[in-house]
């Protein structure tokens, strides 16, 4: 049997790397006390650089993370100290081959590894069993990166990655004040609010935490509708498993129309105002 | 202070096309997106802070990508050729290049287009024997420390590290400048230093295949209350409403 040290700060993660190996002997380090592994470290406080160092002192012949931002920095430094290879973002393992989303979004790459190895894997919806988990506290100590101040974004806790519909906003919608519009249609569908990296991250229409695409968070509703988003590679990339997609546009040669089932060419604050009125009645 | 920024040359994701059952990855070279914030940031900090601002770039070494870093303002680019490559040789390679530099601060973008991984500032930090602060969308430098602010998608979080440091930064960090005329006939006077890296990864790529979700495209036109009316049929149709 294999050495497989597991990490994650989310449980969903720990379930889907223990899927991959569960045949081996398997250790998890988390913040969360779960009982899916062999043995657990029940760690009480995330310090990445504390985490990595840990998790090499345990000589491990695999290690699996999460792919949360943190996550994968706990990853990337373990693979560096064993100086072994890594492969981040893994969607599906088979034997030796990893499989992996690469050229944001356009390509899936097919990787073949050997042991040892780091890997991050992606999380995705898996039954695993409970088991009789040793469950060890470990008291975590800062090393050479000290924490100041955590900042709250105040996002509500909107949780984009299991909503069944989403409405997402980019700069097409004109300004923040136009904003209400979408976020009338999204609480007459019962849907969640999103939008793209522009007017997420750069203009801040909208909360950080609601950014949509490669470098926010990967939905996958059953119906995504996009408001005035071009659809820029990094967006689309992060939309690619929604059931159906629907685009409001003024132009009707934006990259999104390629990637979109229902196109409406027009205004996207019409587009919400009509819509809203019509769900309603409903 | 030596300010070191890493930089890859990447096929240019918005001209990426599916051919058949291929991706067409022969379309014209470009410095991936965050990593200009990158060589952006690593400007700032030295005409704020002094010293030298140094690009490291591994993979594709395109002369008119590297010209545009110089352009920007990076002092000098050291440039190595890998055939293939993966994050353990990038970080082997690019460890052993500015290692003798001794840098003070090596910053990378969050990601990159190609492989997005995100994985490779960390890996090159524990090389190095520096410690790594990821996601970074604020750097102040107050004598020999750092204080950044990381973008952890749902909260921030402000930390301190005593320098020599590697971060990866976000791309609202800043905003990248537009070198002008001038300064990309200059950049032709700047020192690039080129070095051949040629270890086998001990991963494979197998194969890389398109990744299509099939979508119907159907273009709705007329006015907004039909439209609408005619969205909400076909949607019902879906089971999605």
């Amino acid at each position: 049997m294999r050495k497989v040290v597991i990490y994650s700060e989310d449980v969903d993660s720990i379930k889907t790397a223990v899927s991959y190996f569960s045949n081996e002997n398997t250790i998890a380090i988390s913040d969360k006390e779960v009982h899916f592994t062999d043995e657990l470290y029940l760690i009480d406080d995330i310090k990445e650089d504390f985490i990595a160092n840990y998790i090499v002192s345990l000589n491990p012949e695999i290690v699996v993370t999460g792919s949360t931002k943190r996550d994968k920095t706990v990853a990337g430094i373990v693979a560096g100290l064993m100086k072994v290879p890594i492969i981040p973002d893994v969607i599906e393992i088979s034997g030796n081959i990893a499989k992996r989303v690469v050229y944001s979004g356009m390509g899936i790459a097919e990787i073949e590894f050997s042991y040892p190895i780091v890997l991050t894997v992606s999380k995705k919806p898996v039954e695993v069993k409970e088991k009789a988990t040793k469950v060890i506290k470990v008291q975590t100590k800062e090393e050479k990166i000290k924490r100041i101040e955590i900042k709250t974004k105040g996002g509500g806790g909107v949780d984009l990655t299991s909503a069944q519909i989403i409405v997402s906003v980019g700069r097409g919608i004109g300004s923040k004040e136009n904003i209400k519009y979408a976020e009338e249609l999204a609480n007459a569908l019962g849907a969640a609010l999103g939008g793209s990296r522009p007017v997420t991250a750069e203009l801040g229409w909208l909360p950080e935490d609601r950014q949509i695409g490669l470098s926010g968070v990967k939905v996958k509703p059953k119906l995504y509708i996009a408001l005035g988003i071009s659809g820029q590679p990094q967006h689309i990339a992060g939309i690619k498993d929604s059931k159906i997609i629907v685009a409001v546009n003024t132009d009707k040669n934006a990259p999104i129309v390629e990637n979109a089932d229902y196109i409406i060419v027009g205004d996207a604050i019409e587009f919400c105002k009509v819509m809203t009125e019509k769900v309603k009645k409903k | 202070m030596n300010i070191v920024a890493c930089f890859k040359i990447v096929p240019d994701d918005s001209l990426i096309k599916i051919v058949g059952d291929k991706l067409d990855l022969n379309v014209p070279p470009k410095i991936s997106t965050y990593d200009k914030n990158a060589i952006e940031e690593a400007i700032r900090i030295k005409e704020k802070y002094g010293g030298k601002a140094i690009g490291v770039t591994a993979g594709n070494t395109d002369r008119k990508s590297i010209r545009e870093a110089l352009a920007m303002g990076l002092d000098e680019v050291i440039a190595i050729n890998m055939k293939e490559q993966d994050v353990m040789t990038t970080a082997e390679a690019i460890a052993e290049a500015i290692s003798p530099i001794k840098p003070d601060i090596v910053l990378a973008g969050e990601s990159t287009t190609d492989s997005s991984g995100s994985v490779f500032p960390s890996y090159l930090a524990s090389l190095l024997g520096y410690p790594v602060i990821t996601y970074a969308k604020s750097i102040t430098i107050e004598s020999n420390k750092v204080r950044v602010e990381r973008n952890l998608t749902s909260f921030n979080e402000v930390v301190e590290a005593n320098l020599p440091v590697v971060i990866s930064v976000v791309g609202e960090i800043n905003t990248p400048r537009i070198p002008t005329v001038r300064q990309i006939m200059e950049s032709a006077k700047k020192p690039v230093k080129t070095i051949d890296y040629n270890k086998q990864p001990k991963i494979k790529i197998a194969r890389i295949t398109p990744y299509v979700t099939t979508r119907k495209k159907i273009i709705i036109e007329g006015k907004m209350e039909e439209a609408v009316e005619k969205l909400l049929s076909y949607l019902k149709q879906e089971g999605v409403l």
